[in-house]
């Protein structure tokens, strides 16, 4: 089984793929790309939440660092949770400046909070959380989202 | 591990990244000026006063500020280290840099040693102050990534070429030329575009291209081994340049082989990239390949007609690469850092990065600027092209103030108003 680490940088790397076959499918058209935008929403939140209610708790728990780092993560979160609905609705009005713009905001706010957390915060996890990984990992696996 | 980096709060204040931002292009419009009013022969040979000033008003200008505050900004988000007492450090080494700067063009330009030795305090101040705080900073920093160690490369040649830098420009300032200064001077000109802002450029390119642009990984061999082997080359290149002059070319054709290659995997990885986005910082990337390669060829070729295009290199892979990819990198940061800044202190209802620079503008700028790139490189033939390139090259530099500016100008507009939310609730300070 992976570990912490490397289950979650996976997983922003699917992220990836998918805002970029969404972004692919806009250039045709906006219509053609909501089923691509409304599965990378999905699995954005998905990933979300498995930070927020597996991997911060137990982080959290562990360290005792309630308010630090995990806290900036889930304000981060919120920003780029505003993004998506900003992003779907540009689909909504079928706004094409407004698409690209919020696109290309998302991607960069998304990929310096991707290099935090696996430079930094993931690799603190895994040391501070080595022993339970693979609970921590099939937790989150198998998590459903509310 | 440090955590700080993880927090906004700890993240420098939006001023110290974008003073260096801002006066780049403003160093770039001295540059053009300074060029006009040289003559076409005396800019062909790389040690004319005029050659160095127009040299350094484009390096430190703008190279060096453009690095500087990426620097200062990355570090966190990159290594989680921060710069202590980032405020002041990098006020007092911008106003240092910035008035050393000043004070070299007008000493070297009118022959005034005052000035000139004012430069040498003020420079090196400026770059020492910056070059040992972000070393200072990152002596906690334990994941040592490709490209965190392409930023201690560049930061190790930064620390040797200031250091030269400091003593040739003393030799200007009690007009005591000694036999090394042309040997230093040579050293210090290569190490500083091929170790300072080659390295830096390769080390952020390893982060940068797959994730802006979605592009594919570099291979382990390169994010493992370029940055050292090309250290090592350059190292070898002075030895060899100092002692066994006969066998210099072996390391020169070594530096170059790494460089061109890299253009190459840029371009490769461009084209392979899931992202099919194209904006004016991809068209920046794309032209700094073509010049990279160019320019590292001709480096080599220049060795067998006794250095009769060095100059021409300069422009190729100091204007061609270096700047190119600068520019295009500030079109991505700027607004970025607006953007992220605003949204941060829970302003919601603002541009967003994409809306807050003129794309018709920023097209513009490119073209002008490839444009007088183009004419200096043919000014070698032809003396006539050098004034309308500097009048092009002028006007692009004038359109990159406007660009970066705008966003800023939208930042001092948007925080007038009221946030849509008060984030003060997500405030932490220093807890971690």
């Amino acid at each position: 089984m992976s570990t912490i680490q490397e289950y979650l940088t996976n997983d922003h790397r699917k992220c990836d793929e998918i805002f970029a076959k969404m972004e692919e499918q806009a250039g045709s058209s906006l219509e053609s790309t909501r089923t691509f935008a409304e599965e990378f929403v999905a699995d954005m939140e998905h990933h979300f939440q498995m930070e927020e209610r597996v991997m911060f708790p137990e982080f959290e728990q562990k360290t005792g660092m309630t308010q630090g780092p995990t806290e900036m993560m889930r304000q981060e979160h919120t920003q780029m949770r505003s993004l998506f609905s900003q992003l779907l609705n540009a689909i909504n009005e079928n706004n094409n400046d407004r698409f690209f713009g919020t696109s290309e905001t998302l991607m960069i706010l998304l990929q310096q909070h991707n290099m935090k957390e696996e430079q930094m915060l993931y690799a603190m996890a895994q040391q501070h959380l080595s022993a339970e990984s693979d609970r921590i990992v099939a937790m989150m696996d198998s998590l459903i989202v509310e | 591990m440090k955590l700080s980096g993880l927090s906004v709060d700890q993240a420098p204040p939006i001023s110290a990244p974008l003073r260096f931002f801002l006066t780049a292009p403003l160093f770039g419009m001295i540059a053009g000026i300074l060029i006009l009013l040289s003559d076409s022969s005396t800019l062909m040979s790389r040690y004319s006063i005029d050659s160095i000033v127009v040299t350094h008003a484009i390096t430190i200008g703008i190279f060096a500020f453009i690095m500087f505050g990426a620097l200062t900004q990355m570090l966190p988000v990159l290594a989680g280290a921060k710069i202590e007492r980032v405020k002041q450090v990098t006020l007092f080494a911008y106003l240092m840099l910035t008035l050393g700067l000043l004070a070299m063009i007008i000493g070297l330009k009118y022959e005034l040693p005052s000035f000139t030795s004012f430069a040498y305090i003020g420079l090196g101040l400026g770059f020492f102050t910056m070059i040992l705080s972000i070393v200072y900073a990152m002596r906690n920093v334990e994941n040592f990534t490709a490209t965190i160690k392409g930023m201690v490369a560049s930061l190790f040649f930064a620390f040797f070429i200031a250091s030269m830098g400091i003593f040739l420009l003393y030799e200007y300032a009690t007009k005591s030329i000694s036999q090394y200064h042309y040997l230093v001077a040579n050293v210090h000109s290569v190490w500083a575009i091929f170790g300072f802002c080659g390295l830096l450029i390769i080390g952020v390119a390893f982060q940068v291209l797959p994730m802006f642009y979605v592009a594919p990984k570099f291979k382990q061999f390169c994010k493992k081994r370029v940055v050292v082997l090309i250290s090592t080359g350059l190292v070898i290149w002075l030895v060899l340049n100092q002692f066994y002059e006969q066998y210099e070319l072996i390391a020169k054709i070594w530096i170059a082989l790494f460089f061109w290659a890299f253009a190459t995997t840029v371009w490769l990885k461009f084209n392979k990239r899931k992202r099919p986005i194209s904006d004016v910082t991809v068209w920046y990337w794309r032209t700094s390949s073509i010049f990279l390669t160019l320019g590292s060829f001709l480096w080599i070729f220049d060795e067998f007609f006794k250095h009769e295009y060095i100059v021409m290199v300069g422009v190729l892979v100091g204007g061609g690469f270096v700047l190119s990819i600068m520019i295009g990198m500030l079109y991505k940061i700027v607004p970025f850092l607006v953007w992220f800044h605003l949204n941060a202190m829970g302003y919601m209802s603002i541009p967003t990065i994409n809306e807050m620079i003129d794309k018709g503008l920023a097209k513009i700028q490119f073209t002008l600027l490839i444009l007088s790139l183009i004419g200096f490189i043919f000014a070698f033939y032809i003396p006539q092209l050098l004034a309308p390139s500097a009048v092009y090259f002028i006007i692009s530099m004038l359109l990159l103030e406007y660009n970066v500016l705008t966003p800023v100008l939208i930042y001092k507009k948007i925080k007038k108003k009221k946030p849509d939310f008060d984030m003060s609730v997500f405030s932490i300070q220093g807890k971690n």
